[in-house]
């Protein structure tokens, strides 16, 4: 299973700064050098807030743990922060086995995170 | 009695004239791209003998930790060297025999994650072998005739989400 990986700014009418990264399919030892790689030009700009979508991730291993957990630290390093929406409940109970991410928020749609994403610019907005 | 053409176990399978075969061994290169080889065809596997999803995916996860590290650690991704899977459907469980000939290392001593560790501290390392406790209910090693043979171990009638 392979994974896809498409990374965006600004969905829609969202205008949070935020940039998400949609994965879909497998996230392990084999494919998790591509999401890291995929990730660096995006970690090495000004970006605070990492959506990850995981609505189409199938599967995750440690090895794609530690990807995330990588980002979150480098996130963590400026102020920011990633978050994870729409995620499979097998994928939420590796999640939660392996307390990988703490802190880091989980949503369940799309609607909850547009909310935190709007609290969130504001707060930007305030230390700017 | 000539059995030059009496039809193979597989190939009666395949004509669904007889149950699937108990098991399936693979033989592996030490690549990542093996280790999901090796997953793909465990879910192959388990959906021909009706083994319920989330149970699968818990078995396939088990053995992509366990197969990363022989990989990435027993034979420091050589992809010259080879390592062995076995599947198979007992009726009651199903179980995975993992194989190897890299220095003596047993998992099953391995400690526990530590619950209040620093995420950002704590090493990678360790994480899959939690991973394999939580999806599996035996994991049992021995060295035997200078290879690592860890069997993983998940009863069928056992709840599918993790213990």
């Amino acid at each position: 299973m392979p994974l896809e990986i498409q990374i965006q700014q600004n969905i829609g009418d969202r205008k949070t700064g935020a940039v998400t990264v949609k994965l879909a399919g497998s996230l392990d030892t084999a494919t998790a050098p591509e999401l890291e790689r995929r990730l660096l030009p995006v970690l090495a700009g000004p970006v605070k807030d990492l959506v990850f979508d995981l609505a189409q991730l199938k599967f995750i291993s440690s090895a794609g743990l530690r990807v995330l957990t990588v980002a979150r630290k480098q996130l963590k390093e400026r102020g920011g922060q990633p978050a994870f929406v729409n995620p499979q409940p097998q994928i939420k109970e590796v999640f939660d086995i392996m307390q990988s991410l703490p802190g880091v928020p989980i949503f369940q749609d799309l609607a909850e995170l547009d909310a935190y994403l709007a609290a969130r610019q504001r707060s930007h907005e305030k230390t700017a | 009695m000539n059995n030059a053409h009496k039809p193979s176990a597989a190939a009666n399978f395949a004509q669904g004239l007889c149950p699937p075969p108990r098991g399936l061994t693979l033989e592996l290169h030490a690549t990542p791209e093996e280790v999901m080889r090796a997953v793909d065809a465990l879910r192959v596997f388990g959906q021909g003998r009706h083994v319920a999803e989330r149970m699968l995916f818990g078995l396939a996860l088990a053995l992509e930790e366990c197969a990363s590290n022989i990989v990435n650690h027993a034979l420091q991704r050589d992809a010259r060297q080879t390592f062995r899977v076995t599947l198979e459907h007992t009726g009651s469980a199903m179980v995975i025999e993992l194989r190897d000939r890299g220095p003596e290392f047993d998992p099953t001593q391995a400690p526990a994650m530590a619950k209040e560790a620093n995420d950002d501290d704590r090493p990678p390392g360790g994480r899959g072998i939690e991973l394999v406790r939580c999806y599996t209910d035996e994991m049992q090693y021995r060295r035997e005739g200078g290879e690592n043979v860890l069997r993983l171990t998940r009863r069928l009638a056992a709840p599918t989400g993790p213990k």
